[in-house]
């Protein structure tokens, strides 16, 4: 179809460019030469990119999803509004008369006490701050959280022209792209501006630290990350890549160092930059703490809640959830065909697989009672999962992509062992939502410019990862404006990366078969998509539709974890095996 | 990439739209090996507006007993596969009884089965009355299906006229996207298709096939769509003077007398009416059921005007209370005389001049003339003035497309009481912003106040970064300051609507200033569109 024609053409292009070496991807934006000689004359300069025009169209439609679905989460977050106005800071991670308690780090508080000190009077009176068991609210609540949320928003805009303006010139149309996909991703328009959340303001902090990054500014870095994570503390999880390259860019002094005794130790410390940075990230968590120093064993618990399951209420599309898939599968097959259960009880011991028939039964009992829907999920054939255990993948996955940095402190390093840690906290963390692909997909996408070999893993996690949200906007009159968005963003920024992207020097290397499965997989998730929905549709007309209910839901995470899963997989790859890619 | 044909850039075709926000987007798509993206982006970015404006309520929401036009498309939907042919313009006439003709009685037919596969409750005789679900199911699938409607019918309609245009003028394909998408965000269709709910859009698309069929000269399949157009709303009659002078002369007169033609035409306008209205009389009542219909559909018994409308007779009923002097039959015939008077020009010239590049300003002034002075007008016909109105955004000319732009603003004004009785006050503004900020009214807003890395404009494209931005308006200052007035008067009217309340004697005062205004600017755009017509007899289709 569409996608498929820049792909033959890219391929044929890339061919060209590897026979002439020479031969620079032409920017499509080049003006040219035979008319508008003046303003080739003028060069870059006059040209000027602006996310403008950008804030501006997607603020119209963004005031036209006003009316549309919201989850629960926009009652989370009018309660929370509700409690920092109307309490004093010691009873904020108290409160509990709504369910949804407080559960984001002070700053997040902060700032829902400051959007509280704007609610109008007419809000104020439909019950936008009244701290009640469920939130009783209208049309005026509506309009201003959602304000709320397209106005803060502002900042990532704001963040991401500064990134644009901070680039070579030669840079700037790469960066420009990566910047307004950034801006018009999918992501962000579903759980913002429809599910309900402030992820764009709170991912424009961490873009922020990565700009600062970008441009050897470790300081700010520092400061923004840190209070990125005090905004959200989901944010976390590539603490340890931030921390790497903190440490061996801007305290670490390597070049110099020359071992004669262990007193030189001393000196590979930079020690007035270890000081700074230490102070700087000290005094952030200090002040984001500090009110709540005396209660601090409540305000964790609240943070970290651990006594939620493995998968989330519905699975993410992570390792897990092929994981349970698997376990879903044998238990078919062993109740099918019992010699499958003798023969493997041979094989494996049984506290590690069921004894017998009968304990599979039992314990599909036990499961049937909580419909896999809750937060336990209890495993029929395979080991259960401790929290210990994922923890453990995590960290061992996210040391291996953090261990090059320690050799190689570039950006290019930063940024690709960012998005691993990301994807290795997606993939095998504890209790994960699939909002936090975002987590994975924003620093992608400043990845993905290096080099074209990255794309096809970028259009893998991208496609799959918009995908995967999709459950989340359950209703029928999301269903065009999600998939519609999506793909026509897929559209643009899949052929616009194409253009703007690095032609690798390893042309040779690449797999085109793999490229060409890649493209079918992303083909495939829109015929997907329309027939799981239609089947949702008409669910209610045959009952064995109802009876597999949760199929539509397996089908959405098993499908998209394949491709999350492989694009972790290939970008490990290049991570690690690559040389030429990162010099 | 950047090797292969370059279409000349400097061509006046493409400065219609120059440095609007819409010239920006699509700039990037230029090089040859891009060219096939903007179009998706245009129709999908189309598609998306109006889901989103389809997620405000519609008319009639919670309002019983009757409710509005979503739940008379409903009740059709519900009545056709529950009853016989034969009693399809018959039934219960009070409650919503059908009055358009077959075709829509067809489509709602179908869209009834298949809203019936997903749902029976939707549909159920007579239980159905003033059904909303709970969870939006019944909206969403109407919603969708209009949705549907438009993406078969308009769309294409609309995307093939603009690349015909296009390609008979070598306009780059950027050109032919900006006019495609200039013409698809108009936003009185959108708000009443997608916000009110009705089906205009398979009409204007039907029309508009039409018009693709004249230009490509397949005279009976241009036959066919109008009739076809007929027979989905009797409102494409508007259009009918036209087709019917431009169709004669075609084949009477230019390029010679051509019996084979004309015999070719009339069998396939014919045996379409035929097809259309076959099944109503071989499946149900015979030629009784055929006068039902027609009687359903032109409901003479109604009064000269119903609701306030931007019309001649409502506007000067202010001064000359008509249905209190004259009788219906009167009425009748002195609308109708206006009526003929009104188009008779346009029709001639159709017919001793039949040329390509006057089929919009005919049509405009043709259905004009029915808007301004035919009988029972309601506020949402000035669609159908409208669509050839929007087509001329393909226009190269500044002056015609600033006042293409003014009148469907206007338009859009006049559609203000309807829209605001729906509760689409967010949809109405939004739609109005969105869609002057894309053709580039508010562009000469920006370097005003924002710093120079910000103005948009020369950003991504390659114009020249002292280009002055302006807003569409005509060059001529008497016209300039005519419309600026418009607007000022629809900003005032505005600002009472929202914060004065109309003397208790007259509560309708603002509607009726409302009607005013839009009447003034509808005849003043009438009277310039006969104007065109008389001096651009000898231009060619490429200086549309």
């Amino acid at each position: 179809m569409s996608i498929g024609e820049p792909t033959m053409k890219g391929d044929r292009l890339r061919q060209n460019m590897a026979v002439t070496k020479k031969a620079k991807l032409k920017k499509s934006d080049e003006p040219t030469k035979t008319s508008q000689v003046t303003a080739s004359e003028k060069g870059e300069e006059s040209k000027r990119y602006s996310l403008w025009n950008f804030w501006i169209s997607t603020l119209f439609l963004k005031l036209l999803l006003i009316p549309d679905y919201f989850s629960t989460d926009f009652d989370v977050h009018r309660n929370w509004l509700a409690i920092t106005n109307k309490l004093p800071m010691s009873e904020w991670y108290y409160e509990h008369t709504s369910q949804w308690t407080l559960d984001y780090p002070p700053f997040f508080a902060y700032f829902e006490w400051f959007l509280s000190q704007f609610v109008p009077k007419v809000v104020r009176d439909d019950g936008c701050l009244d701290i009640v068991k469920v939130g009783k609210f209208g049309l005026p609540t509506i309009v201003f959280q959602r304000l709320t949320v397209i106005i803060s928003e502002i900042l990532l805009f704001a963040v991401l022209q500064i990134y644009i303006n901070t680039t070579k010139l030669s840079e700037r149309s790469q960066s420009f792209v990566v910047a307004s996909s950034i801006v018009l991703s999918p992501g962000f328009l579903m759980i913002d501006h429809i599910h309900f959340q402030y992820n764009g303001f709170l991912f424009a902090i961490l873009i922020g630290s990565i700009v600062a990054a970008k441009n050897k500014k470790y300081l700010w870095c520092a400061v923004l990350y840190t209070t990125s994570i005090c905004f959200k503390h989901i944010f976390l999880y590539l603490a340890p890549c931030y921390f790497v390259f903190l440490l061996r860019a801007y305290v670490l002094n390597v070049n110099n160092f020359k071992f004669k005794s262990y007193k030189d130790f001393l000196f590979l410390i930079r020690w007035a930059n270890l000081f700074k940075l230490g102070s700087i990230v000290i005094g952030i968590f200090t002040i984001c703490f500090l009110p709540f120093a005396h209660q601090m064993p409540q305000v964790l618990s609240r943070l970290f809640p651990f006594s939620r399951g493995l998968t989330h209420a519905y699975w993410a599309p992570n390792f897990w959830a092929l994981y349970s898939f698997m376990d879903k599968i044998l238990t078919t097959i062993m109740l099918k065909l019992p010699y499958v259960h003798m023969f493997a009880t041979k094989l494996i011991k049984p506290p590690l697989i069921p004894k017998d028939i009968k304990e599979i039964n039992e314990r599909l009992l036990a499961n049937n009672g909580s419909k896999g829907l809750v937060q336990d999920v209890f495993f029929v054939i395979l080991p259960q999962i401790p929290p210990k255990l994922t923890f453990i993948l995590t960290l061992f996955y996210q040391i291996l992509a953090v261990l090059p940095i320690l050799f190689d402190p570039s950006f290019k390093r930063f940024i690709g062992s960012l998005t691993l840690c990301g994807l290795a906290s997606y993939l095998f963390g504890w209790h994960v939502h699939e909002k936090a692909i975002m987590l994975v997909i924003i620093p992608f996408t400043f990845l993905v410019g290096f080099d074209r070999r990255l794309l096809v893993p970028f259009m893998l996690v991208a496609s799959a990862g918009y995908v995967s949200l999709y459950p989340l906007l359950f209703k029928g009159q999301d269903y065009f404006i999600k998939s519609l968005y999506t793909y026509v963003w897929c559209i643009i920024y899949f052929a616009a990366f194409r253009k703007t992207t690095k032609i690798s020097s390893s042309v040779e290397r690449r797999i085109f078969f793999l490229d060409r499965l890649a493209l079918t997989y992303i083909f495939s998730l829109l015929p997907m998509v329309t027939v799981l929905q239609i089947l949702d549709e008409v669910k209610w007309r045959y009952s064995f539709l109802q009876k597999f209910e949760f199929l539509g839901l397996m089908a959405y995470s098993v499908y998209c974890s394949l491709g999350i899963i492989s694009s972790w997989f290939a970008l490990s790859w290049l991570y690690n095996f690559d040389e030429l890619l990162w010099q | 990439m950047a090797i292969g044909k370059r279409l000349l850039v400097n061509k006046p075709a493409e400065e219609s739209f120059y440095a609007s926000p819409m010239y920006d987007f699509l700039y990037p798509f230029r090089p040859v090996g891009n060219q096939w993206l903007p179009e998706y982006i245009i129709f999908v970015c189309a598609v998306i507006v109006r889901c989103a404006i389809g997620l405000g309520p519609y008319s009639g929401k919670s309002t019983p007993p009757l409710h509005g036009d979503f739940e008379a498309q409903r009740h059709w939907m519900e009545i056709t596969q529950h009853l016989p042919l034969s009693k399809w313009y018959w039934y219960d006439l009070q409650y919503w009884g059908l009055d358009y003709p077959p075709l829509t009685a067809f489509h709602s037919y179908l869209l009834g089965l298949i809203g019936t596969f997903f749902n029976p409750s939707w549909f159920a005789l007579d239980k159905s009355r003033g059904f909303e679900s709970p969870d939006n199911g019944l909206k969403t699938y109407m919603r969708s299906t209009v949705i549907i409607s438009d993406i078969l019918f308009y769309f294409p309609a609309v995307i093939y006229f603009t690349k015909w245009l296009g390609r008979y003028r070598n306009q780059s394909p950027i050109g032919q996207s900006i006019a495609a998408a200039a013409i698809l965000f108009q936003p009185s269709l959108m708000l009443i298709d997608h916000g009110h709910f009705q089906y205009n859009s398979v009409m204007l698309g039907l029309t508009a096939y039409a018009i693709n069929n004249l230009l490509d000269e397949y005279y009976a399949m241009a036959a066919m769509c109008f009739v076809l157009s007929i027979c989905f709303k009797q409102m494409a009659l508007y259009y009918a003077p036209i087709f019917f002078a431009y169709l004669l002369s075609r084949s009477l007169l230019f390029p010679k007398f051509n019996i084979a033609r004309l015999t070719v035409i009339a069998f396939a306008t014919l045996a379409t009416f035929a097809l259309m209205f076959a099944p109503l009389y071989f499946l149900g009542g015979g030629l009784r059921n055929i006068y039902q219909c027609i009687h359903r559909m032109f409901p003479f018994a109604r009064g000269i005007f119903e609701d306030k409308v931007a019309n001649f007779w409502c506007v000067t009923n202010i001064f000359v209370k008509y249905k209190e002097r004259f009788s219906i039959q009167q009425l009748q015939l002195y609308s109708l005389v206006a009526t003929v008077l009104g188009f008779l020009p346009a029709m001639m010239m159709t017919l001793l001049h039949p040329k390509k590049h006057l089929l919009p300003y005919v049509l405009i002034a043709c259905s004009m003339s029915f808007f301004l002075f035919s009988f029972q007008v309601h506020e949402k016909t000035i669609l159908v003035p409208l669509l050839p109105i929007t087509l001329l955004y393909s226009s190269t000319d500044w002056n015609v497309l600033s006042l293409v732009s003014w009148i469907n603003n206007v338009a859009l004004f006049t559609l203000w009481p309807l829209l605001k009785k729906d509760g689409l006050h967010l949809q109405y503004v939004v739609s109005f912003l969105l869609t002057n900020w894309l053709i580039g009214n508010f562009s000469f807003i920006t370097p005003r106040f924002l710093p120079k890395s910000l103005t948009p404009g020369p950003s991504i494209s390659s114009i020249n970064s002292d280009y002055r931005r302006r807003s569409l308006l005509p060059y001529n200052v008497v016209w300039k300051s005519f419309i600026i007035a418009t607007y000022i008067a629809m900003g005032l009217y505005h600002f009472l609507d929202l914060f004065v309340a109309p003397p208790t004697k007259y509560p309708d005062l603002w509607v009726l200033l409302n009607c005013a205004v839009g009447f003034i600017c509808f005849s003043i755009f009438w009277v310039w569109s006969y104007y065109k017509i008389f001096t651009s007899g000898n231009k060619s289709m490429k200086d549309l």
